[in-house]
């Protein structure tokens, strides 16, 4: 017994330190990490890809007729990655940001509107390879009223920018 | 078909005109529709003449489709390495099925919850009681036939809890939950108590049921269902969206890419070498020994880092989809994969080494939680529980998926039978898993990762996996539908049969065993608010809290 006590005591003391010092020191995520979402109004063409393919319906698109209004409930992302993977447009894509604890859920919500007219040239959105993924959306995205809404674009409710204040350490008495 | 399989030629000649049908779609698995009336005669003889393990049994609403219910035994030959699929159309006027529980323990849950969901009832169950809905549930309503929707709702009506089950004359009734000491999940288990000594218990649980089956053939499309898959365990999510994906392309007969089977391969070992170390860890709290559980959790946290790496999520990979994979494995990752696998590989040695000798530890542990190797085999337990016991089943060998058929599995059995035998066999797991690994890495063919997938998949097939995770064989069952959807999808994750198991492993223990015994089996360990302990004759309560029924398992330790 003591033999084993014996191993065990030098394994605990070659260890040394191994805690981090995160939240007080930033942690810098691999070039992988699939953080939250960020998507560009001016890209998106609405074709619904990503509200499609979206396992736990994060991304949900209307169809208002000359309007497609697409809604993240980013409380709901899983970070499959699966929206950035199918967007033809490079839309939508992830940031290295994971600390997206907040007192309101409305925070996590965002929405846009895109006008919509059906394609001149196909009558088809956007065809995927994969059979499974496909789905038949036969709109493209049009162009709103007025030089004011030149891309066609309503951000009614943009996304939050999460950066929480930086905690210090307090000091010791 | 031509019949030359010994135990095929067995049920043929005691059942002659009911195999008539026998059809083998996919390579081992071998698929009849019997008549109702002969079924639970033929489940029966195969897992008592010949040796057949009960794996699970599927209740399906095919009302749309064909007019009836049907409920389908998977039974797994391992030696043969073969299963057998058995369905049985059930009228839907008299939704009924002769129960086979008292000579097969082992399908006694999965018969309770086709009653639950799918309405179908077991006769001549020995206890029928309500096992998944939950207590306000009303009883008319079953969640998975095809009228009921997934958001639907409805009054409460409490007055539907199951009864409990009596205790034996003169028993202290010690309720444990509904949230379990040791498990990440509620359950809730009351132990009847003589003194110390546990003489028996009764559980409720499936207070986590999220019905991901119901959304599976309702709401999502095959390839959302990887993602929701790998949300039904928080260890290993890896293996059931990996089950799922090679039932559906085994059913659908997509071929996958032999780099994307290694990936799979490399990842589910991956997986193994954490969550094995997390349990040894906290097996090592449960007994009051938390040098085990830091240095564990300090070797296992770079496998956590390098999966973040190597995947974008230290414990969701996200990696599977139907006909492969979705991101490759690098030259850079595979360099980075070895360097932590020789790290891994030099720090566990040395614990190991140390603990394998630690006769406190084996004081706690050795002749506990006795689960006989006939016991083992009736109830049809799975994963390190079975191998612990003696019972050499491991799906990776007898059931090769991903790139297993390959790579050459060895085996790791221990014949003690107790918490210790359940030990040794997952601390030398880790092991086989490095080398895994590494062999993973040497032998991975080039070339895609992902397969094309051009048409629809077909509708009305059947495909079963089963993987090998680290607490045992999780099963998955996907019969395919029309709407890029499946039709029915079945999980049986590797706890379903070994929590059936420990109402055996506990009699006879003291009460202070029973949150290693029950941890032994690696259910998902997490904290309890309080236990309770009610004795019958005074009606005096003792209210442990976590702390206390810590304590008391951990006194022992220090004797």
């Amino acid at each position: 017994m003591f033999k084993a006590k014996l191993k065990e005591a030098v394994i605990c003391f070659g260890a040394g330190r191994v805690t981090l010092d995160y939240p007080f020191e930033p942690v810098k995520v691999p070039p992988k990490f699939r953080g939250k979402i960020e998507f560009d109004p001016r890209k998106c063409i609405a074709c619904g890809g990503c509200a499609n393919v979206c396992p736990p319906r994060c991304i949900v698109i209307e169809d208002m007729g000359e309007v497609a209004k697409l809604t993240f409930h980013l409380d709901r992302c899983i970070q499959c990655a699966r929206c950035y993977e199918v967007c033809p447009e490079d839309a939508i894509w992830p940031t290295e940001q994971f600390e997206t604890a907040t007192p309101d859920k409305n925070d996590l919500k965002s929405e846009m509107m895109v006008w919509m007219s059906s394609c001149q040239r196909c009558g088809r959105c956007f065809e995927y390879d994969n059979a499974i993924d496909r789905f038949p959306s036969k709109r493209w995205r049009g162009r709103g009223p007025g030089e004011a809404n030149k891309h066609g674009i309503f951000p009614t409710k943009p996304p939050i920018a999460f950066r929480p204040p930086p905690l210090v350490r307090e000091e010791e008495p | 078909m031509a019949v030359q399989k010994e135990y095929l030629l067995d049920l043929w000649t005691h059942f002659p005109d009911v195999l008539e049908g026998l059809q083998e779609d996919v390579p081992g698995q071998f698929v009849a529709t019997v008549p109702r009336e002969v079924l639970p005669a033929i489940a029966k003889h195969a897992i008592k003449q010949l040796g057949a393990r009960f794996v699970i049994s599927v209740a399906t609403d095919r009302r749309s489709k064909s007019g009836d219910y049907s409920v389908s035994y998977i039974l797994a030959f391992d030696e043969q390495r073969e299963f057998l699929v058995l369905h049985a159309h059930v009228p839907a006027d008299d939704p009924t099925i002769a129960s086979i529980t008292p000579e097969v323990p082992a399908a006694g849950w999965s018969e309770r919850e086709a009653f639950d969901l799918v309405g179908i009832r077991p006769v001549g169950h020995p206890d029928p009681r309500r096992l998944i809905l939950p207590d306000d549930f009303p009883n008319d309503a079953h969640p998975l036939r095809r009228e009921f929707q997934y958001n639907q709702l409805f009054a409460f009506e409490p007055q539907n809890a199951p009864p409990r089950k009596d205790a034996p004359e003169g028993a202290t009734v010690v309720p444990m939950g509904p949230f379990y000491p040791t498990l990440e999940e509620p359950a809730y288990f009351r132990l009847f108590l003589d003194g110390e000594k546990v003489v028996g218990s009764d559980y409720r649980g499936f207070y986590n049921h999220r019905a991901v089956e119901k959304l599976g053939d309702s709401e999502l499309n095959y390839n959302q269902i990887p993602f929701v898959a790998q949300q039904i365990c928080g260890i290993c999510g890896q293996v059931h969206s990996c089950a799922y994906c090679e039932a559906v392309e085994l059913a659908t007969g997509v071929d996958v890419p032999m780099r994307a089977k290694y990936i799979r391969s490399l990842l589910l070992e991956l997986e193994r070498i954490h969550s094995h170390l997390l349990w040894v860890g906290l097996a090592g709290h449960i007994i009051g020994f938390d040098t085990v559980l830091m240095q564990l959790w300090r070797i296992r946290e770079p496998v956590m880092w390098l999966m973040e790496r190597v995947t974008g999520n230290r414990k969701h990979y996200s990696s599977n989809l139907i006909g492969g994979v979705r991101f490759d494995i690098t030259p850079e990752a595979e360099e980075d994969i070895r360097r932590v696998m020789d790290k891994v590989e030099t720090e566990f040695k040395a614990v190991v080494d140390a603990v394998a000798i630690d006769t406190q530890l084996m004081s706690r542990l050795k002749g506990v939680g006795i689960l006989t190797e006939e016991d083992a085999r009736a109830i049809a337990v799975v994963g390190p529980t079975a191998r612990g016991s003696n019972v050499a089943i491991d799906a990776r060998v007898d059931h090769p998926y991903a790139a297993y058929a390959e790579l050459g599995v060895q085996k790791q059995v221990q014949d003690g039978c107790d918490v210790w035998a359940r030990t040794m066999v997952r601390l030398m797991e880790v092991f086989e898993s490095i080398r895994l690994v590494r062999k993973c890495l040497d032998d991975m063919p080039g070339g895609p990762v992902m397969a094309a997938i051009e048409r629809p998949l077909p509708a009305g097939r059947v495909g079963l996996c089963s993987v090998e995770a680290a607490r045992g064989e999780a099963h998955h069952y996907v019969l395919t539908g029309d709407d890029n959807r499946p039709y029915r999808w079945r999980v049986r994750a590797p706890t379903y049969p070994n929590l059936q198991a420990v109402g055996v492993m506990i009699e006879g223990e003291q009460l202070a065993d029973v949150p290693i015994c029950i941890g032994s089996y690696d259910p998902c360990f997490s904290c309890t608010e309080r236990v309770e302990t009610l004795e019958l004759n005074t009606d005096r309560i003792k209210v442990y809290s976590r702390e206390e029924l810590e304590e008391l398992s951990r006194r022992k330790t220090l004797g």
